[in-house]
């Protein structure tokens, strides 16, 4: 393949992969769904992007962008074919500005590492995915990525200046800056969030985000779930924003339990995890409102964080939830819908019925505070026509968040796992307004073809398989 | 514009509502754009959104340029229709659909005036946080257009922020729905793309936005300064600690001559600055942000600062603030109103060069601006009837916002671009970055025919459309 030598010249041997045994490791994300790619490219500098994008599209070929392939959607499974251009060596923090509130980041960066360049001086850069230890800024852009504490912060395009991509062409191009709220079309925000089918994102502008003088957090024990949900609503209603409001129902206790205990009872039905940042005279007093609104919610028990330490114990149970569901069944399948709060504890229900309705097990584990459902549907894909039923159950989820208002994803995106759905949410025309922006920026639609849109792959369909239980699976 | 034409659009929307007369049509000749105007062939006045859409079929199908018009108070001659053709305005589109109080958002139409919206939301505890000067007379439709500001967005974020989904008919006709109530909506953000597009991507027919709860609380403190460079350094260093005010205003004396002279709000006529600054947040939080606030700005040479006492004082303050553009006519029979913004650390430096730039042109600049979002809106205070005068006002301008620039900002902080500064988008962005926007604008408008001449450069020279208008919009 003439292109592999092309490719070669641009970024060095070493970094173009075409054997069987190195290519394999790109066949998947996080998500249950697998592609083999042919060709994997590591270009080092803007310029190789640019280099291998021309290159690569001017032979006519497919381009998946990845980063560090921790996405839920099946986002980076080259499953049109393609070749994967992976972000991971442009991984420099390239300058941070504390006056100004900013940092330039390269894709390839850890999210967390932005976070710990500048804690020292009192700064943090506030979208915090839960594989914020492994994933990329680059990726978090691409999926829009949200997290705990984006409840109060905000997603990922809440905190991107600009985006340097490069285009189909392979030329590079400046969306947005450092000034917010840029002059002309906002195109820095049409990239964010288009799972890599624009072009490459090479640079990004970040906000940062002082940190707060006061974090406070407590965990609530309830012995139903419905009044684990109405605090949620109750909590939001009065007026208080918490900067992280998590929940975890009774098999994600069990499955704690088992794996790294932190001591949640095992009849509960659900657990509750609060927590405030703010000025002090804030944190204390949302601390306290909250504490009575569970317990008038009838919470058996409450537990406050007094120091430091006890506050990561309470955080502990919830980080590892999604590695002790391997205590339960061998796979599951995370799924990402989204519900105005006001609706939580009706789907929770219908999700528990849609569970029993389908014979699978499902273990929640989700954002309470933004609405945003993570049920993890546990099953065992040696047991013949079961992913088929999971796969049926997650439709079922999905169709009951869009029935109430809500969204098919709240932060994972849609990838190759959701396009199907997208008719669910868009009309014919909708979506071909966006098809039409896509052309607008890629004529031949080649950046991440198959993903996002509800259009059948280029070449043929991309394996289901179940994830296999990590040493650490995120959301 | 051909009678075929009219006569479909009088079926559209009855006859009542379609203007052709000279003596109609003149009055959509102008925004506040105050230095240019242009005349449309016909004003149509659609009663719905399923009007709007076949208003703008029709045109499509006539091949007749498309402007829609809110309230008309643009700064930027976003909606003076330099090219003529059809001009939608979309006041009698008013209504306020849905106030959702648990779900806090409202369903409004794009004609509904900004400042109603919040009247209405106030009865459940909420409001609508984007407050621009124009709030009581400009629509939620034209601020989407412009992705409008206001003093307050300093703490809640511009218009792009509270908008969460829209109703869009495309030039073709066509409806398409953007953004969700949901957070994060799937596939590309259209929502954010349309907002700011100033009419040249679609119109706007109904929109879902965000509402706030009201605060518990609410400080208001007036800082009074020998000369705006102490006010602006207390600005930098405010920020530069952490506290983000709900608003931070500066009025230096120019401003504050007049509008003393109009409305007696209580400004010190003959200080050099003010600032206003207002806290909303939790009674037990208020104090020690009050304490703070206090503690820097004493170590800027204030002559006084001075804590509103009780609701009338603040309003009237407000009420100063708000009408401080119109009590320029006060002044001057006519003034420019610059728009431009710069990182909040280069706030000093850039003040004075203002200065600087008035003294060499020979010109009065009133500054009244959003200090804290480093947010400039000098004004430059002019006589049409004086010959000359308009081009060194205009030379003036474009040195600001060189200056701005300069210091790492950009040419608008919230009016947009419209006619005014759309050759100034060269400044800014290289060819191949206007590329990018001309390639999206072609995607939803192949024929460009949504308000043309708009937002993007085509190398005509915008004073070149200006006509010096006598009136002052106040």
């Amino acid at each position: 393949m003439e292109l592999i030598g092309l490719l070669r010249r641009i970024v060095g041997h070493h970094h173009v992969l075409v054997a069987p045994e190195d290519v394999i490791v790109y066949e998947q994300d996080g998500s249950i769904l697998q592609a083999i790619p042919e060709v994997v490219v590591l270009p080092g500098s803007v310029e190789e992007v640019g280099q291998v994008v021309r290159a690569t599209r001017g032979a006519g070929v497919a381009i998946v962008p990845r980063g560090s392939g921790t996405g839920l959607a099946g986002g980076a499974v080259p499953a049109g074919g393609g070749v994967i251009v992976s972000l991971a060596r442009l991984n420099h923090l390239l300058e941070v500005d504390l006056r100004g509130r900013t940092a330039i980041v390269e894709p390839g960066v850890i999210n967390l590492e932005v976070t710990k360049g500048v804690a020292p001086h009192g700064y943090f850069y506030a979208p915090d995915p839960s594989s914020q230890a492994a994933c990329s800024v680059g990726g978090n852009l691409a999926n829009n990525s949200g997290g705990p504490h984006t409840l109060a912060y905000g997603v990922t395009t809440n905190h991107a200046l600009g985006v340097e991509v490069v285009l189909h062409d392979g030329n590079p191009l400046w969306l947005g800056g450092r000034v917010p709220d840029t002059p002309g079309y906002d195109l820095c925000g049409v990239f964010v969030g288009s799972e890599g089918t624009l072009g490459v994102v090479v640079q990004g502008i970040v906000r940062l985000m002082r940190a707060r003088e006061s974090v406070r957090t407590l965990l609530a024990v309830f012995n139903r779930m419905d009044d684990a949900t109405r605090v949620v609503v109750d909590v939001t209603g009065a007026g208080i924003v918490p900067a992280a409001l998590e929940m975890m129902d009774q098999t994600t206790i069990e499955a704690v339990e088992r794996g790294a205990p932190v001591g949640f009872p095992r009849d509960a039905e659900a657990v509750l995890l609060a927590e405030v940042e703010g000025v002090r005279e804030y944190t204390e007093r949302a601390l306290r409102e909250i504490e009575d609104i569970c317990r008038r919610a009838g919470a058996r028990e409450v537990r406050v964080a007094q120091s430091e330490q006890e506050r990561a114990a309470l955080w502990k149970g919830r980080k590892g939830a999604f590695g002790a569901l391997g205590t339960l069944a061998p796979n599951y399948y995370v799924m990402d819908g989204v519900v105005p709060r006001s609706r939580l504890p009706e789907t929770m229900r219908k999700v528990a019925e849609i569970g029993r309705a389908f014979g699978v097990r499902i273990a929640n584990v989700f954002h309470a505070g933004d609405g945003n459902l993570h049920p993890n549907i546990l099953f065992d894909m040696r047991t013949p026509g079961e992913l088929d039923r999971v796969i049926e159950a997650g439709a079922a989820i999905l169709k009951a968040c869009v029935e109430a208002g809500g969204s098919l994803t709240g932060e994972h995106g849609i990838g190759l796992e959701k396009k199907a759905y997208m008719s669910w949410v868009f009309t014919e025309a909708d979506l071909d307004a966006m098809a039409r922006v896509r052309r607008a920026f890629d004529p031949t639609a080649g950046f991440n073809p198959g993903k996002v849109f509800p259009s059948p792959p280029a070449c043929g369909e991309p394996r289901r398989v179940p994830a296999k239980i990590p040493a650490g699976l995120w959301v | 514009m051909r009678p075929s034409l009219l006569n479909r659009l009088r079926e559209i929307v009855g006859a009542a509502y379609v203007l052709t007369a000279p003596e109609d049509t003149v009055v959509y000749e102008q925004d506040a754009f105050l230095v240019a105007r242009a005349h449309p062939d016909a004003v149509v006045l659609p009663g719905s959104a399923e009007e709007v859409a076949a208003v703008a079929r029709a045109a499509h199908e006539g091949g007749v340029p498309l402007i829609a018009r809110g309230a008309g108070t643009g700064l930027n001659g976003g909606s003076i229709p330099v090219r003529g053709g059809l001009m939608v305005v979309l006041t009698r589109i008013d209504r306020i659909l849905e106030i959702e109080a648990r779900g806090r958002t409202a369903t409004v139409e794009p004609g509904v005036i900004n400042a109603d919206l919040t009247a209405q939301a106030v009865q459940a505890a909420l409001f609508y946080a984007p407050d621009p000067g124009s709030q009581g007379v400009s629509t939620i439709g034209g601020n989407v257009g412009n992705n409008a500001g206001g003093p307050h967005c300093l703490a809640y974020g511009v218009t792009g922020n509270h908008v969460l989904e829209m109703d869009v008919v495309l030039a073709t006709g066509d409806t398409v729905t953007v953004g969700s109530r949901a957070p994060d909506p799937p596939g590309y953000d259209l929502c954010g793309l349309l907002v700011g597009s100033e009419g040249t991507l679609g119109i706007v027919t109904r929109l879902v936005v965000r509402l706030l709860r009201c605060s518990e609380a609410v400080r208001t403190m007036l800082a009074v300064f020998e000369t705006i460079d102490d006010a602006s350094a207390a600005v930098s260093e405010i920020i530069a600690a952490g506290i983000v005010p709900t608003a931070m205003e500066m009025m230096d004396g120019v401003v504050m001559r007049a509008v003393e002279a109009a409305i007696h709000a209580g400004y010190p006529a003959d200080a050099g600055a003010v600032l206003l600054i207002e806290v909303e947040t939790h009674a037990d939080v208020l104090p020690r942000m009050m304490e703070r606030i206090d503690a820097i700005a004493r170590r800027h040479h204030p002559r006084q600062l001075r804590l509103a006492e009780g609701a009338r004082e603040r309003e009237l303050l407000w009420k100063g603030r708000k009408e401080g553009a119109g009590a320029l006519g006060r002044l001057a029979p006519s003034y420019y109103l610059h728009d431009g913004v710069v990182p909040r650390t280069r706030l000093p430096e850039v003040m004075r060069r203002v200065q600087e730039i008035a003294r060499a042109h020979d010109l009065v600049i009133g500054n009244l601006f959003h200090a804290g979002d480093g947010n400039l809106h000098p004004t430059i205070l002019f006589d049409p009837r004086v010959p000359g005068m308009l081009d060194r006002v205009v030379a003036a301008g474009e040195e600001i916002l060189k200056t701005c620039i300069g210091a790492g900002g950009s040419i608008t902080g919230e009016h947009g671009v419209g006619i005014e500064k759309r050759e100034y988008m060269r400044w800014l962005f290289t060819e191949t970055d206007l590329d990018a926007m001309r390639r999206v604008k072609r995607a939803f408008d192949p024929e460009g025919s949504l308000n043309p001449g708009k937002l993007l450069p085509d190398g005509s020279q915008p004073t070149s459309m200006m006509q010096v208008g006598a009136r002052a919009w106040s």
